[in-house]
């Protein structure tokens, strides 16, 4: 049995957690995408380096939070978090994420036969839209579950 | 022919008096789970269904039961 406060601070959690991964996955796809429009237009440029490793970081920090059930609060609250059906909105989430990954592969590809595309802009995109897929819909999911009863 | 499953779960909680967040403390899950599990929107696994069987003092095929489509 878990305590009541427990179930408090699991639910508070949960549901910021929720709204900050939608609007998240959103804004992180919009700037990649604006920064990719950026770097087509004025190539190599000293900023794109450090916007390079900026968007490197976050997107390992993404991962983890999509495909991982860390959690750096109270022992008892984790489980609570992390339970059976947030389990299966995480794997639906890398499902989706995989399939955009997917997609975004399949339109690239006939792109780059009439325009040129560097592999390291090619990579950018693609898993910008893989990651941003993911984060958005496990926000979805755990937003729909955690609607009141 | 493909089988639903459909659940009793809101119906033997309000039965109990319990709310959402009351029988995901018997449980030992978040009142989420409880909520998608009544919703239908998640079919919950085995040890799940007995542990909610449990905590409402019932059997699992009191709660949850195969609707043919």
């Amino acid at each position: 049995m878990v305590d009541l406060g427990d179930q408090e601070t699991a639910e508070r959690v949960g549901r910021s957690r929720a709204l900050t991964l939608t609007l998240l996955g959103g804004l992180f796809l919009m700037q990649q995408l604006s920064n990719f429009v950026s770097e087509a237009r004025h190539p190599e440029r000293p900023v794109d380096y450090v916007r390079a490793v900026v968007w490197l970081v976050t997107s390992v920090v993404m991962v983890v939070i999509v495909a991982t059930n860390f959690w750096f609060g109270r022992p008892e609250v984790g489980p609570l978090i992390n339970d059976e059906v947030t389990r299966a909105h995480r794997a639906e989430a890398l499902r989706f994420g995989f399939l955009a990954t997917m997609i975004a592969c399949f339109c690239l590809y006939p792109v780059t036969l009439f325009e040129p595309l560097s592999g390291r802009h090619a990579i950018h995109l693609v898993m910008s839209v893989g990651i941003a897929a993911a984060l958005v819909r496990f926000g979805l999911l755990e937003r729909r579950a955690l609607a009141d009863e | 022919m493909s089988d639903a499953l459909a659940n009793r779960l809101r119906e033997l909680r309000l039965e109990r008096d319990l709310t959402q967040a009351a029988l995901a403390e018997l449980v030992g899950v978040s009142r989420k789970t409880i909520n998608t599990v009544e919703n239908g929107v998640f079919v919950p696994s085995t040890t799940l269904a007995l542990k909610l069987a449990r905590a409402l003092g019932c059997r699992v095929e009191d709660i949850f039961t195969l609707e043919q489509e």
